[in-house]
């Protein structure tokens, strides 16, 4: 494996007695498609901005291409940002603004045009290209603001939430337009975002920030299926989570008991001991819902409480014994021919395979 | 309706407090063209008299001179001194701050005569009184604070990121100063400069003191004024309003219009 | 390890000429003013030394203290009247004009700030003259003539040319500010209107009110124009007593005396103001 394109080596930020960024010890690779999630004020955009030069790490190491970059003034950096604001230069066509950067660098008027032309048809807002970007919508500049920071060729592009001032079906659209992009220029993508649905729509893999440390880092998928610890489980969200103690492990699984019963859990790959508190996880849509009782081992009971509706999943929220609450996703179809009413008693069941035991109860 | 009463009843004491507020400006220009050498109502003749007067007076002439020389002069100094500080107020934070703004927007404040003292005994102590620029330096310290308050305000409308977003492209901090900064803050510039042009045309009290025998035009009034009723007053009085409410008018309509534009 | 600081030469740029500037040509003449306070005056020529004989002669005459008397009342008095004058017409532009006539208004009311006070200081002159305009129409209805050029009533006329519009500015802000739904609310519960006035608006436009008067007190209290053309100067306010003592004397020390008490009322009185206008109203410690 090739050595990483950006390393952070015990990376720390304050501002005064607020810590932004703890201890961050991270490596971003070539031609990934990165996207560090999580709530405001954790430290994910301080990051981002490090690496832009727009902040200086308080202790630790920040290298970009193996070379140390605390020091280095931002515009001594390859390192172009989508700003959540766009930060568009409102006296500027279109066309001037994508220019900007090459203009700094001391590209000749004659290329600068034709190149910034280039990403305007490329970005397909070329017929825009001597309009005022005051003048143009949400999206148009939203491309604007791409073309302005990939017209100057970058390894590594940097975005902070620049989805977050669209709507709803313009950002399906422009997550096409940014997987698509990042896979034709095959460059490196940082993105932060505090949605879940962007993040794991399009990153490879996924930081989740919480309070300046990271909770967890893995592909989309992993995050989902085996959340590392209940921060992450409860921010990805959709996940049961029920806790109690270790009281076998054997070869098919743990085998722990809990104010709701026993559940029999997937092995994880750190030891146990008996008598130790564990959490475990369960994704909403890998729940299954009866009537009667299951044959199946891990089985609760629970009450209905409410449905949401999206589009055809049904989310439907339950509670069970001791005040645990249950989630359960599943098609609307399905549901119809359960055929609930509230207040009645269900069961709830999944596989071994499906429970997740945490790495840590935090 | 007894709301409508009172709203009638109160539009017109507005009315009356604008008459005041006005009337001095409408019957200068009135009185400006009118043939009595002490004007009363009924009123005289239309004349052109005391312009053919004041535009065959050579002092006057030298005294407009002097006061474009002085407002242009001062408008440059003052608007660059106040960006300066508007823009370190902007970017900036450090220890003494407060004592740091303190030091230019306190001017104002002191009444003009005793900074037309002040400025009289220093300025001839260190030897730079008596002289056009002495007017210049002792206006630039008095109108920065104008010029600073609306590129302040200009700076405050901007995208924070913007700034930041030249460095990220590879501007260097002066890079971005004249690609961005400069650019953004021109409607306030321009504005500034009206502006701060209008209070130095018109400011006497320490153009009076300081200046020796460089007469700008408020001094020449000042001195007919002294003198006695002399309708030619009128007749400077106009053109000088007309000068400075151009340079107010144009200055506000320029910032007010980038406001509106920034905002939509 | 820290890393060592480096002179920021571009900060330093923007932030070093107003501070020269303004040390050279500020706060140089305030302190010089202050050190030749105490200098003496011999033969029409100021000589170095440390003497309290100016500021002696000054505080032991009748004529200054009768002068900084006079000031004083005649500044408070013109800023109390153009607070009151101002009052309803501010009312009327914050209540019930619309937000555009009240843009325009602020922006009509800005412009004489920055036109020659002292032709308009003339005009009035002309207007308010024995056989001027004024007289002349009151003369239709048979009224008059009234004498109201070198009076206390041209003196504050002209003050007023200088404080009216920046009272009426100042208090149409301020009142436009206010939650109109309190209003409302006094209204509903049975509140008078002028009980509304006085209970509710101008507790709630304290600060922006103290504000607005004293700036009124200090265009009025530093200006020489007025007292000097309207008022006739038979009673020499302190602006006056400087210009006499500068222009005519030489005795530059001397004005220097008059200038710096001059600068202690009114630092005294501004700050008196600025603590009672931000001082919260009791009860309201939270």
């Amino acid at each position: 494996m090739t050595a990483p394109l950006v390393t952070f080596q015990n990376v720390q930020k304050w501002f005064g007695d607020f810590v932004a960024v703890r201890d961050m010890t991270l490596d971003i690779h070539e031609g990934e498609f990165l996207a560090i999630m999580g709530s405001s004020g954790c430290g994910k955009t301080t990051t981002l901005r490090m690496l832009a030069g727009l902040e200086t790490p308080t202790a630790g190491e920040i290298r970009i291409g193996g070379r140390l970059m605390n020091d280095v003034k931002p515009h001594d950096r390859d390192t172009p940002l989508v700003w959540q604001s766009l930060a568009l230069f409102p006296y500027l066509t279109a066309r001037e603004n994508v220019e900007f950067g090459l203009k700094m660098r001391g590209v000749s008027p004659n290329e600068r045009k034709t190149r910034a032309l280039d990403w305007l048809d490329r970005m397909q807002i070329s017929e825009f290209a001597e309009r005022n970007v005051a003048t143009l919508s949400g999206g148009q500049k939203q491309r604007v603001a791409l073309a302005r920071s990939l017209v100057m060729e970058p390894q590594m592009l940097l975005l902070d939430e620049p989805l977050s001032a669209l709507d709803a079906n313009l950002v399906i659209r422009m997550q096409g337009v940014l997987i698509q992009l990042q896979k034709e220029l095959g460059i490196t993508f940082v993105y932060v975002t505090h949605s879940q649905s962007e993040a794991f729509a399009m990153a490879d893999r996924v930081v989740i920030m919480s309070q300046g440390d990271i909770a967890q880092i893995g592909a989309p998928k992993d995050i989902y299926r085996a959340p590392a610890n209940r921060f992450v489980a409860e921010f990805v969200g959709r996940n049961n989570i029920l806790s109690g103690k270790v009281t076998d492990i054997g070869a098919k699984g743990v085998e722990i008991s809990a104010q709701q019963g026993t559940f029999v859990a997937a092995n994880p790959n750190r030891p146990l001991s008996a008598g130790q508190s564990v959490s475990f996880t369960v994704s909403a849509d890998l729940v299954s819902l009866s009537t009667e009782e299951p044959k199946t081992k891990n089985k609760a009971q629970a009450t209905l409480i409410s449905e949401e509706f999206i589009g055809s999943i049904v989310t439907v929220f339950l509670e069970g014994a001791a005040g645990q609450d249950y989630k359960v996703q599943m098609q609307e179809r399905a549901l119809a021919a359960l055929d609930l009413v509230p207040g009645r008693d269900v069961w709830l069941s999944w596989d071994i395979e499906n429970a997740n035991i945490l790495e840590s109860d935090l | 309706m007894k709301v409508r009463g009172s709203n009638v009843a109160l539009g017109l004491y507005v009315a009356l407090i604008f008459t005041f507020v006005f009337a001095p400006i409408v019957f200068s220009l009135v009185f400006s063209f009118n043939s009595q050498r002490f004007p009363t109502i009924p009123l005289g003749e239309f004349s052109t008299e005391w312009y053919v007067k004041i535009f065959n007076d050579e002092d006057v002439w030298k005294a407009v001179r002097n006061s474009v020389i002085v407002s242009t002069s001062t408008a440059v100094l003052a608007t660059v001194l106040g960006f300066c500080t508007a823009y370190t107020d902007f970017r900036y934070n450090f220890r003494f701050k407060g004592p740091y703004l303190a030091l230019i927007l306190l001017p104002p404040t002191i009444p003009l005569i005793i900074m037309a003292l002040a400025m009289l005994a220093w300025l001839s102590r260190i030897g730079m009184s008596g002289q056009l620029w002495s007017i210049i330096l002792a206006h630039s310290v008095l109108t920065a604070p104008f010029a600073m308050a609306i590129i302040r305000l200009r700076l405050h409308q901007m995208d924070p990121d913007l700034e930041a977003a030249a460095w990220n492209l590879g501007g260097t901090e002066w890079q971005a100063m004249r690609h961005v900064i400069v650019p953004f803050c021109a409607p306030a510039i321009v504005s500034a400069l009206c502006l701060t042009a209008a209070v130095s045309f018109d400011e006497f009290a320490v153009a009076w003191f300081v200046s020796g025998l460089n007469k700008t035009v408020p001094i020449v009034i000042l001195e007919i004024v002294q003198g006695n009723i002399d309708p030619t007053v009128n007749a400077i009085g106009t053109f000088v309003f007309l000068t400075s409410m151009t340079l107010v008018i144009l200055a506000q309509l320029i910032f007010i219009s980038r406001q509106i534009k920034s905002h939509s | 390890m820290k890393a060592q600081r480096k002179i920021d030469v571009y900060a330093l740029t923007w932030r070093l000429p107003i501070i020269l500037w303004q040390l050279l040509f500020f706060v140089g003449p305030v302190v010089f003013m202050i050190v030749i306070s105490f200098f003496v005056v011999k033969n029409y020529r100021m000589t170095e030394a440390f003497e309290f004989v100016n500021w002696e002669r000054m505080l032991t005459r009748g004529y200054f203290w009768d002068s900084y008397w006079y000031t004083l009342f005649i500044a408070s008095l013109s800023a109390t009247i153009a607070m009151i004058v101002a009052f309803p017409a501010s009312w009327a532009l914050a209540f019930r004009a619309s937000e555009t006539q009240r843009r325009w208004a602020v922006f009509l009311l800005i412009i004489p700030f920055f036109t020659s006070y002292l032709v308009r200081t003339f005009s009035w002159y002309v207007i308010l003259a024995e056989s001027g305009v004024l007289n002349a129409i009151l003369g239709y209805v048979g009224l008059g003539p009234f004498k109201m050029l070198n009076t206390h009533f041209g003196t504050i006329i002209g003050y007023l040319t200088l404080t009216l519009p920046l009272a009426v500015i100042l208090q149409t802000i301020t009142m436009a500010n206010i939650d109109k739904t309190l209003i409302e609310a006094a209204r509903n519960l049975g509140c008078k209107p002028l009980a509304t006035i006085w209970r509710v608006v101008l507790p709630l436009s304290k600060t922006g009110f103290i504000v607005a008067a004293l700036f009124c007190f200090i265009l009025a209290f530093g200006d020489f124009v007025a007292p000097f053309y309207l008022g006739g100067s038979q009673e020499p306010t302190l602006p006056i007593l400087i210009l006499d003592t500068t222009k005519s004397g030489q005795q530059w020390p001397r004005a220097a005396v008059v200038a710096i008490m001059m600068m202690a009322t009114l630092f005294t009185i501004a700050f008196t103001a600025i603590v009672l206008a931000y001082r919260k109203p009791k009860g309201t410690n939270a």
